[in-house]
């Protein structure tokens, strides 16, 4: 051995035996170690907590609820005022004057005092599609039907509200009376103007006649065809957008949009400037008398509603939006536009009234975005990017709780088929 | 363990730590890894971690813009009283968005007082009213003399909203609920507002002179591609399948009459400048304002109601409106604007307008 | 190497929490959640279906589990609201998924009910979409002279339709179209179903920031 350490002292000693050193672990090791526990300890104390705060919002939305459907009699006047002043005085104003020319008054209306309570909760159940004389005045009366956007307790409450406030009435009706009328309802058209009222209900006050169901549309036995079985390469429209035009989720409702809305969305898939692939292929495959034939089917359809608050939005929040606007962003009133309880204003503007609110909520976010751009002027473009996430689910849930816009009437729309050339004319000349 | 064989056992080496090394040692450790930490949370706090780490993405700030934070915000709509006072307030505030409704005795054609006093008179660079109130009563050369805040209403129904068409043939009688009401809406809305005070978003604020003379030409085309889509080729607006009236008529008997403040080509052209489109104000730039303004001012109106005792237009014109930047008493198209409007002269004719205008 | 039972005793003991943290922990608070109610259990066409998803490979590249709105736009995208472990009582093995290579499919049947357009899309997905990197499944479908009596004829475009005859989906494609058409979940979820409430606090501080902001100016 020693000779050997002697040869060379360069070389490394032969007998050394490698050990472990008890080096120490560097100090900035510990410091990572010790900062990522506490940021996990920090985290699962966070995680509890959120879960907590959610289920106590859980809760209080339940509440809510509760709240909402609390019996009518504990508080009539109180609740019934906030179901109409949030769902009735969109149109007929907040003092229930209606609007001249258009919407008739529920104040010292002849029409509320003879019926009182229960012929209102009748007429919000169904709904109204025909002339009605109200104080001596006509008007042409389009109203929706609240069935599937007010329970029985809602429109108990409301239609009470407007017999005593309005027209001084003792008695209002009860949420019973309210379910007996709603099982009565079920599956019927809506009024068909004063008339039918008044053959219903004694005492009613002169109505004009209902116009007689005229002159049916020219009904395309092609197009009935394509909406429930489809045709050649194109799936039927129904197998995605409902029996009854209601849409579902990504899917819109049709039913009651403006014709020409409907037609220029086709022909916008048709051509790319909207962009959806499975549209784009339907659309291609259409020709452009089927296109304004469909557009007509799902104009004058008239169908309950299939939509539902489903986005967790703020129903509050929404309500401003779409009624009075959020100025500090730059968003005008969706009403603005739309119309009053956004009804849709023919051609553009299509009714927003009981669209599916997960569409909405994607249309505005594609709007945002860019990959959609067939708007007037862009102007959704803008107010998509106004609104935030939050903001669109807000919106796009309260629309969501209204009641179904009334559709388009078929004389209205066979009236202007008839005559769209003769108008055509008149706007080349100026 | 069989540690006792010798090559097992580390050499004692210069760094076998004593026992006050060891807690000194770990005070170090401890205390580093808090302060790590505490500078971690600081620097999320304060925002200096990238969004892609913090999964937060950058919100925006809504209405970051820097003008719109000296205007002043009118309260909520749902801070009005529950009490009588409020009653009024409300009752106003329905009075400004349905006009017609609500003052239909005074009311000569189909628009509403929130036409072009956006957002329920809330907008600033629309006349808002909470800009409006604290400045009365003041002098106005357009009577000559100092008028109260009734007067200056007064002056609305008779002009804008064309009082001379109504069921009763003129505006509200002085002292009338419609004044006390509007007040009332108007007096809440300007809370906080220093009297005597003309805040900033008053009036439809300033628009430069154009570059070019108006044109009614250039005009006609900046209607077409962007106003057309709401008030309608014919200028005469949009109503929904009820019949009421969406979008206000620009022209014709259901519009304002030659004596509103917005036959003025300036002033309607500020009002479009800062207002127009909807939700996209400032998309036309000034020339096109102007060009616009001066296309819708040069179609027939209701006449100037101070047109009266066998005055002719062009008497009108010399006492009235010669100062003015507008379309009155001039001939546009071989029609010579100022008589007033039949029904037959808008753009299209209306089946069940509103009393006539 | 030394001392080996401080390291083997170290390394069970992070096994062991891991385990009761990621393992016995969930177990035991799914152990309690029931089918959620209106969920409906699977039919025979449905269940069948759900075999062929497996065997198919779906659930390599598609999810089934929409997230909470805090978390991801899913719900704006339509893809449904946020699922709770209650949806998914018949599903076992439950097909959750790691990969979004493709849409979420756990509400599928409410966003495209259509079972013509399921099957265009199965047998040829370009014909739909021309840039979807979904793989054709045509061998799910024969190719037939002539439809016979109670035969699913797909609907096909000219540029993929075959040049005579018909195509046919067979047994497989329409028990997977059934399982697809059957993944709605839109009934309103248990008030305590469990759920990932992860992100509530951030987006309840996020919501009282900007309000603040708001009433700031």
């Amino acid at each position: 051995m020693t000779d050997k350490n002697k040869q060379d002292p360069r070389l490394p000693d032969e007998t050394f035996e490698p050990y472990e050193a008890n080096r120490r672990i560097p100090l900035p090791v510990y410091w990572i170690a010790i900062a990522l526990a506490i940021w996990g300890v920090v985290m699962l104390v966070q995680t509890s907590h959120s879960t907590l705060l959610a289920d106590k919002e859980r809760a209080a939305l339940d509440k809510q609820d509760v709240a909402a459907n609390a019996p009518v009699g504990a508080e009539p006047a109180a609740s019934g005022k906030t179901v109409f002043n949030a769902n009735c005085a969109t149109c007929h104003g907040e003092f229930g004057t209606g609007s001249v020319g258009a919407v008739p008054p529920l104040a010292n209306s002849d029409i509320v005092k003879a019926g009182g309570a229960k012929l209102i909760a009748q007429i919000a159940m169904r709904g109204i599609d025909g002339p009605i004389t109200v104080n001596g005045t006509t008007y042409d009366g389009h109203m929706p039907n609240f069935a599937s956007a007010l329970d029985d307790k809602e429109i108990a409450a409301a239609a009470s509200y407007v017999a005593r406030t309005f027209t001084g009435a003792k008695d209002g009706v009860s949420a019973e009376a309210v379910a007996e009328i709603r099982k009565a309802s079920a599956g019927q058209d809506p009024w068909a103007g004063g008339a039918e009222l008044a053959a219903a209900t004694p005492g009613l006050p002169a109505q004009p006649s209902a116009p007689q169901a005229a002159a049916d549309m020219v009904q395309n036995a092609d197009v009935a065809t394509l909406v429930s079985q489809g045709a050649g390469s194109v799936w039927s429209c129904a197998s995605c957008h409902g029996d009854q035009g209601e849409g579902t989720q990504t899917v819109p409702r049709l039913a009651g949009l403006p014709a020409a809305y409907i037609a220029k969305q086709l022909h916008d898939f048709q051509q790319g400037t909207r962009e959806n692939d499975s549209m784009a292929y339907v659309a291609k495959a259409l020709t452009d008398a089927q296109i304004t034939a469909l557009a007509d089917h799902y104009a004058v359809m008239r169908a309950p509603s299939g939509a539902r608050p489903s986005l967790d939005g703020d129903l509050a929040r929404g309500e401003q939006i779409a009624r009075e606007g959020d100025w500090s962003i730059g968003v005008p009133a969706c009403f603005t536009c739309h119309g009053p309880s956004g009804f849709g204003v023919a051609p553009d503007f299509p009714a927003l009234a009981a669209q599916q609110p997960a569409y909405v909520a994607h249309q505005l976010a594609m709007w945002a975005g860019g990959s959609r751009h067939n708007s007037p002027l862009g102007l959704m473009a803008g107010i998509g990017k106004a609104l935030n996430d939050a903001d669109r689910r807000a919106v796009a849930d309260y629309l969501a709780s209204l009641p179904p816009v009334p559709a388009t009437p078929k004389v209205e729309l066979t009236a202007m088929r008839s005559d769209a050339q003769p108008a055509k004319e008149t706007t080349n000349d100026q | 363990m069989t540690s006792n064989h010798p090559s097992d056992t580390p050499p004692p080496g210069p760094d076998k730590p004593s026992r006050g090394q060891t807690a000194k040692r770990v005070i170090y450790a401890v205390s580093g890894g808090l302060v790590l930490a505490v500078l971690g949370s600081l620097a999320l706090d304060y925002g200096l971690a990238p969004g892609w780490l913090t999964g937060q993405g950058n919100t925006p700030t809504p209405a970051a813009k820097g003008d719109q934070a000296k205007l002043f915000t009118p309260p909520d709509v749902s801070t009005i009283p529950d009490d009588d006072f409020g009653q009024s307030v409300r009752r106003g505030m329905a009075i400004f968005n349905d006009t017609g409704t609500n003052a239909h005795d005074y009311v000569g054609n189909a628009l509403n007082c929130s036409n072009c006093h956006l957002d329920a008179g809330r907008q600033a660079y629309s006349a808002p009213m909470w800009a409006a109130y604290p400045v009365y009563p003041k002098y106005r050369s357009k009577n000559k003399m100092v008028n109260t805040m009734e007067d200056r209403i007064r002056g609305c129904f008779t002009y804008s909203m064309n009082a001379q068409g109504s069921p009763t043939g003129g505006p509200p009688p002085y002292g009338s609920d419609v004044y006390r009401d509007l007040q009332a809406y108007f007096f809440w809305m300007s809370k906080g507002l220093p009297t005597g005070e003309k805040p900033e978003g008053a009036g439809f604020g300033k628009i430069d002179k154009p570059e070019k003379e108006p044109s009614l030409d250039r005009g006609a085309e900046v209607f077409a591609a962007n106003c057309a889509v709401c008030h309608g080729k014919d200028g005469q607006g949009q109503k929904d399948m009820n019949g009421k009236q969406v979008f206000p008529p620009l022209w014709g008997p259901e519009s304002y009459n030659w004596g509103a403040g917005m036959h003025k080509v300036d002033a309607a052209a500020a009002f479009i400048k800062h207002n127009m489109p909807l939700s996209e104000p400032g998309k036309l730039t000034t020339q096109e304002a102007w060009d616009v303004a001066a296309f819708v001012d040069s179609h027939p109106r209701p006449k100037d109601p101070r047109q009266v005792n066998g005055m002719t237009v062009e008497d009108a014109f010399n006492k009235l409106h010669h100062k003015h930047d507008g379309y009155y008493g001039k001939t546009v198209d071989g029609q010579l604007l100022g008589g007033g409007a039949s029904p037959q002269s808008a753009g299209a004719p209306q089946q069940d307008g509103n009393s006539g205008g | 190497m030394n001392r080996y039972l401080p390291l083997a005793i170290t390394t069970l003991a992070i096994l062991a929490i891991a385990t009761l943290f990621l393992v016995i922990a969930p177990g035991m608070q799914i152990r309690g959640q029931g089918a959620a109610p209106g969920l409906q259990p699977y039919t025979e066409a449905e269940a069948r279906g759900r075999e062929v998803y497996i065997s198919m490979g779906c659930v390599y590249c598609h999810s089934q589990q929409p997230r909470a709105t805090a978390q991801a736009p899913d719900a704006e995208r339509g893809w449904g609201r946020a699922s709770v472990a209650g949806d998914y009582a018949y599903d076992a093995p439950h097909l959750l998924g790691t990969m979004r290579s493709g849409p979420d499919l756990m509400d599928i049947g409410d966003r495209l009910p259509s079972q013509g357009w399921q099957l265009t899309h199965l047998y040829q997905p370009r014909a739909i979409s021309s840039w979807s990197i979904m793989p054709a499944y045509p061998f799910l479908f024969e190719h037939k002279d002539k439809a016979a009596q109670g035969d699913v004829v797909v609907k096909l475009p000219p540029a993929y339709a075959p040049e005579t005859g018909v195509i046919v989906a067979n047994q497989e494609a329409l028990d997977l179209v059934a399982y697809l058409r059957g993944m709605r979940h839109d009934y309103a979820p248990p008030a305590d179903g469990l759920r990932d409430d992860g992100y509530a606090l951030m987006a309840a501080q996020a919501k009282s920031k900007t309000e603040a902001a708001k009433s700031a100016q």
